[in-house]
């Protein structure tokens, strides 16, 4: 019954977050057009240089994977670390901790409104990049079972995300500005070694054993690798497995700077 | 749950919180030496604070800016915590943030406390009342009371952030209400407001009180506010506690004396010294002074007898000269 409640508060900040995102959908046009560009003028440039004989991607693969990098960067999107520092200096973190409700939940629920809302805005750009290109992508390859391997890879990667980004964030209690090293940590190493800017199945090997070990590749990459099938059922369990891991590890860590982070926190504001 | 109905609603003893401020260093070579070696002061923002609170009670928390009003109040709803000393509300240990102890609790300080911004005031309270767990009916007859009690039907369906201070202090008062809180924290609920809104705010609170008894510990500058609604008050300064108890004890053992003003129709009025008498204004036939408050009866008397007078009023010194000799004296008086 108080579970039911509780399911029940969700609930109501979801819409809510929902609705604040409507009120601000301009915002959505831009940050979806952002998202496009890059992976565009990257499938292109990897296009226009020959092949080595060790690159196992086709053009194929590489086009399908830029058409998807926007995709999944938007899924697994958190904006935690903007938020939550913010929330830090200007007081609003009183309100939430104060509320019978879990006080990071709203950042959670706030992500998923958003990536949602988001999407709606980025797919039909996707989809016009799609029929500009799609004699040259092969899909014959995609059945069931790899789209749910697909869909469970997103999830995760976009809590393996969420995990990474709410360590630093909680920084915040400490730091008076995590954004640089958010953009470090979450943007330089994330962009290259989670596979925006380069594949990470086209890494030379022994770096490409260390991406494969670090929690970025799971944000971005690993989904679309399993999508362009080039993933075996082992190597996908193996990369769920790994995810998991960082995934719990991170938890750990967040709730760990929670409780110290909580007793140095001086409730500025009022 | 914590049913028993307990004598005190709150508690705090030895209640102590300490604030480390980095000095910022003045010329180059001590801004270098406080980047490699910052050099911090600490601020007791509160010192050893003991109170106790009877469930239903108003009371009143005074003190010059910086006292460390605002500090005990984080500490009681359990957004800060203390660096010593014991907090005991309603059975519970603020910090822990137990649910049932959030729900049982409001802070109100500022207008942006519980509001959200972004979304008009309905949206929150349609929030509230899932994060609370309020049933249909309870939410359907709190929500028309409040909008009733606070007249603010018009505010309802704009953006919060769109609304006027005295709109939006009002919504927030509605919101942290709703779930009907057995305490309410109350910090400075009428800063900025104009002296209208700040009585309506000031009617509503007694308003509610009278209906509901919750224990209200409220903070203010404006001294009409306390007056009005506090029975009690606890001053502090430089986070001491000075005094706690009744304002008219405050107001008898502060000021011995009482403002009397008469206007003459014609002749002298004078004023000696030697009978307790001081004169602070003298303009015409108009003569304002200060008299010990034993003699008032007796010199009243004595004006009337002499058939001489257009005028004659009797008060107290305003409370907040009051306070604030409370603090230039060097004896705190303690009760
Ligand atoms: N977050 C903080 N970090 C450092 N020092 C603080 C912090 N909050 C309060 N202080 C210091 O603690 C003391 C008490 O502050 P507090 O805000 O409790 O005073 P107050 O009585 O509410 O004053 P006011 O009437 O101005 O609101 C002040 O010296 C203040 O500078
Ligand atoms: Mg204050």
């Amino acid at each position: 019954m108080i579970a039911m409640f509780t399911a029940d508060g969700k609930l109501a900040v979801l819409k809510a977050y929902f609705k604040i995102i409507l009120t601000y959908r301009g915002m959505l046009l831009i940050h979806g057009i952002r998202l496009l560009l890059l992976p565009m003028v990257l499938a292109s440039a990897w296009l226009s240089i020959e092949k080595t004989a060790q690159n196992p991607y086709s053009d194929s693969d590489y086009l399908l994977y830029y058409l998807l990098v926007p995709v999944i960067m938007n899924l697994t999107d958190s904006r935690i670390v903007f938020k939550f520092s913010l929330a830090v200096k200007d007081g609003s973190l009183n309100r939430d901790l104060l509320k019978p409700f879990p006080p990071l939940m709203g950042y959670l629920l706030e992500s998923l409104a958003n990536n949602a809302m988001q999407l709606f805005y980025l797919l039909p750009f996707s989809f016009v990049f799609w029929l500009f290109v799609r004699d040259r992508i092969v899909l014959s390859h995609l059945e069931p079972s790899l789209l749910l391997y697909f869909l469970a890879a997103i999830v995760i990667g976009g809590m393996a995300r969420l995990a990474v980004s709410g360590s630093i964030a909680l920084l915040s209690f400490w730091i008076e500005d995590v954004t640089t090293l958010n953009l470090i940590l979450n943007g330089g190493i994330w962009a290259l070694l989670g596979g925006m800017i380069v594949p990470v199945a086209t890494f030379p090997d022994k770096i490409r054993y260390i991406a494969e070990l670090l929690p970025y590749r799971y944000m971005l990459s690993f989904p679309i690798e399993i999508f362009s099938g080039r993933l075996a059922p082992a190597e996908i369990w193996q990369g769920f497995a790994t995810a998991l891991g960082w995934i719990a590890i991170f938890s750990i860590i967040m709730r760990l700077i929670w409780k110290r982070g909580l007793k140095t926190y001086t409730a500025y504001g009022g | 749950m914590n049913e028993q109905q307990h004598e005190y609603a709150i508690v705090s003893s030895g209640l102590n919180r300490e604030f480390k401020v980095r000095l910022k260093a003045e010329g180059l070579a001590a801004s270098l030496r406080n980047f490699f070696a910052p050099a911090h002061k600490t601020v007791n923002a509160v010192n050893n604070l003991d109170l106790q609170i009877r469930p239903g009670d108003i009371v009143g928390f005074l003190g010059p800016n910086g006292a460390g009003k605002t500090t005990t109040l984080k500490m009681l709803s359990g957004l800060l915590v203390p660096t010593s000393g014991n907090i005991d509300v309603l059975g519970y240990t603020p910090f822990n943030r137990d649910h049932a102890f959030l729900k049982s609790i409001s802070l109100v300080m500022g207008q942006k406390q519980n509001l959200w911004w972004d979304l008009p005031p309905v949206e929150t309270f349609a929030i509230h009342r899932r994060i609370y767990g309020l049933t249909d009916a309870e939410y359907k007859s709190r929500i028309s009371e409040l909008i009733d009690m606070l007249e603010i039907v018009d505010c309802l369906e704009t953006q919060t952030r769109k609304l006027s201070l005295g709109q939006r202090m009002r919504c927030e008062l509605a919101v942290s209400l709703l779930h009907q809180p057995q305490i309410l924290f109350l910090d400075e609920p009428t800063i900025g407001l104009d002296i209208l809104m700040q009585k309506k705010i000031r009617n509503f609170l007694l308003d509610y009180h009278r209906r509901f008894k919750p224990t209200i510990l409220l903070t203010s500058h404006y001294m009409d506010d306390v007056a009005a609604l506090a029975q009690r008050v606890i001053v502090i300064d430089h986070g001491n506690k000075v005094f706690d108890g009744y304002l008219n004890d405050l107001t008898h053992k502060m000021h011995p004396e009482k403002i009397m003003s008469v206007l003459l129709n014609n002749g002298e009025f004078i004023c000696l010294p030697e009978e307790g008498c001081r004169l602070i204004h003298h303009d015409g036939h108009h003569y304002r002074f200060m008299l010990d408050r034993k003699r008032v009866p007796e010199m009243a008397a004595r004006l009337y007898a002499t058939g001489n007078i257009a005028d004659l009023t009797i008060e107290d010194p305003p409370l907040e000269d009051l306070i604030g000799q409370l603090f230039t004296s060097d004896k705190p008086t303690r009760p």
